[in-house]
């Protein structure tokens, strides 16, 4: 009991210190990676303290830090000043709070410990392993999020802010829905919630879900970039149009809390893609597919899924740059006319697989994940075609030209 | 103007082929766009280390310098020109009558408030003896608003670091 | 009538009057003096709640009722409509919390999910969008304060005489064993125990509740399709010049 205890400790501990010290190293990141794409340098100066060592630009992130805490920190005259304590730390405590269930890994050996502890079974490398609606409380956790830019816009009492809350929560509950359907594709394949056992479904398999269902993982994807409010779909805070949107109105280590929330939404976003469609830890050939492992296997295992998550984040830095943003009636008609009628299709052909798929297979002699896979990418492609045809999200936004006179009755204009 | 005058254009938005309403052709336009700026020559100088090329020093509009002539002198007249032209008003000249046989006046004191100016070269070419020149030095900078007042000895010594670089418009010609 | 009942009628009473001084009736009398009383049938109701065994269970599932009633209780008598709706959030957070301490995982997550991720912020989004300071007469004041103070705590009281009186004296049938209990919600394929569960002896009756749900929402789509202006559409296009003509 202790002795799970402690694990459990030192699990969370690890994954706390690691993701905030990955959230501010991503900062870093994405500012080179920003420089870069626009031909410039970047922050590449700060290095050791009192040297002329400069590393690269490694020590950036802790003078960023240093600079948000010791800011001052302004609370305006007009604010709510509960609420606006409470937003920054709900949508911070949240951030933090998905990665209860998000494994890092697949398992550790327990040799290591001292066989007096009675660790018998290998170290699940998730902070709460027992836990069997593992995607449905990461659904959980993030909608509390939303809270956190609803209030915090609420709270500052400011125009810009308002909008960009309102924006946030519209946006966020809007983008849930398709989120939710390209999970169920997946779920309805692996028959579990638990997202060690996705990882373990794709790894025996051989194939990954990105493959099998690519529907579902272009939704899936979308909508994760547009719920961690990435560009381009970073409509609650839009320089040009609000300010700051939410925090305009924050300051010091409030407004880090927020931007360090951000990063977090963006880590968990990405290891979400990796997990439930990239094969989480699986690579073919390298890191084997079972449970039991030894040192290396597992040590490759976290490298693999680290570095798949990496890779994941480095495109949305990338994505960042390479395409406008949305409007916001288009953003709303992206979710509602595009993503989720295609989140459903999804649903229904896995489902479908799942129930004929197995007989149909056999009866064409091809291997049941092949078969999904062919009719994933036949409904990817047939749907693409759909929407590229139909065009539902396209907006007539030719000016209104009709005149009022201040004779004309207002029945009359329109009647 | 009226939204119903005949003189206005309305332009509809332009029509997208499938291809275009697929997304495709601007996801690849994006995408290859940044990937080419993310892997080419970076622009940004390394700056106290590095210093930037200026690819003619000579039309350069850097800090300024009062030139000297043959003997050593310098050569303003103390005419005003520079200071009357000058939109910013940075420009003090105090005239006194001139030790030398060759010319009625030259400045007891000209100071530049480099803070004030603009870099135009609006001095520069008011004036009738090239007196007053502009360089390529660029960075400059200093500890207080006083220190930024340059006077006469100070531009004369800006003329003495960059003559060679950079000749008088004079002996350029 | 056995001593607990006694108590358990006083702390209603106590709790009735409690509520109905501290819901917003204009004013601000008496609010303090409603606290009080309010805290002291809390009092009296928890001393009459069962011993759970362990001092970790008793501690956090009391951390967690406090947390869930005291901010029903906000919910319902705070001035600001924003306020109440985060208050009512918190007390969907406590009652997850709470289904989570008995191990119903997926309860517990689904009520975050449904409740407090989708309903509240929509919820929120209306209250901000309608009235940002809740100016309003019928968002500072209470309708009917008497009857819905006195309905929702005898609501309550009855509820746990009756439970609170099942569990004091369990009739050895009644107490789910240990072993149904290991079987039910702590089982480690719980979710997939729980959809069968659903989907088998239940399946009516998600059906009927799935129709209802659909019903409401054709019913929505039709009022917004009666709502929208169909002229706007014949304005915008009829009277266009564009480079075409």
């Amino acid at each position: 009991m202790l002795s799970t205890l402690i694990v459990a400790l030192i699990k969370i501990v690890l994954a706390l210190a690691g993701l905030m010290t990955a959230a501010a190293y991503l900062v870093l990141v994405e500012r080179r990676f920003a420089a870069w794409v626009q031909d410039r340098r970047g922050p590449n100066r700060v290095g050791v303290p009192l040297t002329r060592i400069r590393l690269f630009g490694l020590g950036q992130p802790i003078a960023d830090g240093v600079k948000f805490i010791f800011k001052a920190e302004f609370t305006p005259g007009h604010v709510d000043k509960l609420m606006f304590f409470v937003a920054p730390l709900t949508i911070f405590i949240a951030a933090a709070a998905v990665f209860a269930v998000i494994p890092f890994g697949s398992v550790l050996p327990q040799d290591f410990l001292p066989a007096g502890w009675g660790v018998s079974e290998p170290i699940r490398l998730v902070a709460a392993p027992g836990i069997d609606v593992g995607m449905i409380y990461v659904f959980a956790v993030g909608s509390i999020a939303v809270y956190g830019v609803v209030l915090g816009g609420w709270a500052s009492n400011n125009k810009y802010s308002f909008l960009g809350g309102l924006r946030s929560g519209a946006q966020l509950i809007s983008y849930e829905l398709p989120l939710g359907l390209g999970i169920l594709g997946v779920v309805l394949w692996t028959g579990s919630l638990r997202l060690d056992a996705i990882i373990a479904r794709q790894a025996v398999g051989g194939a990954w879900n990105c493959v099998l269902q690519p529907l579902g993982f272009l939704i899936f994807a979308v909508a994760a970039c547009a719920e961690a409010t990435r560009l381009p779909f970073d409509l609650p805070e839009t320089e040009q149009e609000l300010v700051g949107g939410y925090h305009t109105e924050y300051s010091g280590i409030k407004l880090m809390m927020y931007l360090v929330a951000e990063f977090l939404h963006m880590i968990t976003a990405s290891f979400l893609i990796v997990i439930l469609f990239l094969g989480g830890w699986h690579f073919w050939g390298i890191t084997g597919s079972g449970e039991a492992v030894t040192w290396p296997v597992a040590l490759l295992r976290v490298a693999v899924l680290l570095a798949k998550v990496l890779g994941v984040i480095l495109f949305f830095m990338l994505a960042r740059w390479s395409w406008p943003r949305f409007r916001f009636d288009q953003l709303m008609a992206l979710g509602w006319k595009v993503l989720i009628p295609l989140g459903l299709v999804n649903v229904v052909v896995v489902a479908a697989w799942a129930e004929f798929g197995p007989a149909l297979a056999a009866r064409w002699g091809i291997s049941d994940p092949l078969g999904l896979g062919l009719a994933g990418g036949a409904a990817l492609l047939l749907c693409w075609l759909v929407v590229a045809a139909s065009d539902p999200t396209r907006v007539d936004n030719s000016p209104r030209r009709r005149v009022v006179t201040p004779d004309q009755d207002v029945e009359e204009i329109f009647n | 103007m009226h939204p119903q005058d005949d003189r206005i254009r309305w332009i509809k938005s332009p029509k997208l082929g499938v291809a275009g309403r697929s997304y495709l052709p601007l996801f690849v336009q994006g995408l290859t766009t940044t990937l080419r700026h993310l892997l080419g020559r970076k622009l940004t100088v390394e700056s106290p280390e590095e210093r930037h090329e200026i690819p003619d020093p000579l039309i350069y509009r850097g800090v300024h310098r009062l030139n000297r002539d043959a003997q050593g002198r310098i050569k303003c007249v103390a005419c005003f020109l520079c200071a009357t032209a000058c939109p910013a008003h940075c420009i003090d000249i105090v005239a006194a009558e001139s030790p030398w046989p060759d010319r009625e006046k030259y400045p007891q004191s000209f100071t530049i408030d480099e803070l004030r100016c603009i870099f135009c070269g609006m001095c520069e070419e008011a004036c009738p003896v090239d007196a007053i020149e502009l360089t390529s030095l660029y960075d400059l900078s200093g500890k207080s608003r006083e220190e930024m007042i340059f006077d006469k000895e100070k531009l004369l010594s800006v003329y003495d670091q960059t003559k060679d670089a950079e000749p008088m418009r004079s002996a350029r010609a | 009538m056995k001593d607990s009942h006694t108590i358990w009628i006083l702390a209603t009473l106590l709790g009735s009057l409690g509520l109905w001084l501290m819901l917003p009736r204009g004013g601000r009398r008496g609010r303090l003096a409603g606290a009080a009383l309010a805290v002291v049938a809390l009092g009296l109701a928890a001393s009459q709640t069962p011993r759970l065994g362990t001092w970790t269970a008793e501690g956090i599932f009391a951390a967690l009722a406090l947390v869930t009633v005291v901010a029903a209780a906000a919910a319902v008598t705070c001035r600001n409509p924003v306020y109440c709706a985060i208050w009512f959030g918190l007390t969907l957070l406590g009652t997850a919390g709470l289904f989570l301490l008995v191990g119903a995982q997926f309860l517990a997550a689904a009520t975050v999910v449904v409740y407090a991720g989708a309903i509240l912020v929509t919820f929120l989004f209306v209250l901000m969008l309608a009235q940002p300071e809740g100016k309003a007469a019928y968002d500072r004041a209470s309708w009917e304060a008497m009857l819905s103070a006195v309905t929702g705590v005898v609501l309550i009281g009855v509820l746990s005489i009756t439970v609170g009186g099942a569990l004091t004296a369990p009739p050895p049938e009644a107490a789910p064993s240990a072993a149904a209990v290991q079987a039910g919600v702590l089982r480690p394929q719980h979710v997939a125990a729980l959809g069968t569960e659903l989907f088998g002896r239940h399946l009516i009756a998600i059906q009927i509740a799935g129709t209802l749900l659909l019903t409401a929402l054709v019913g929505a789509a039709v009022i917004i399709a009666q709502g929208k202006n169909t002229k706007t559409d014949s304005i915008n296009s009829k009277e266009l010049k564009t480079d075409e003509e």
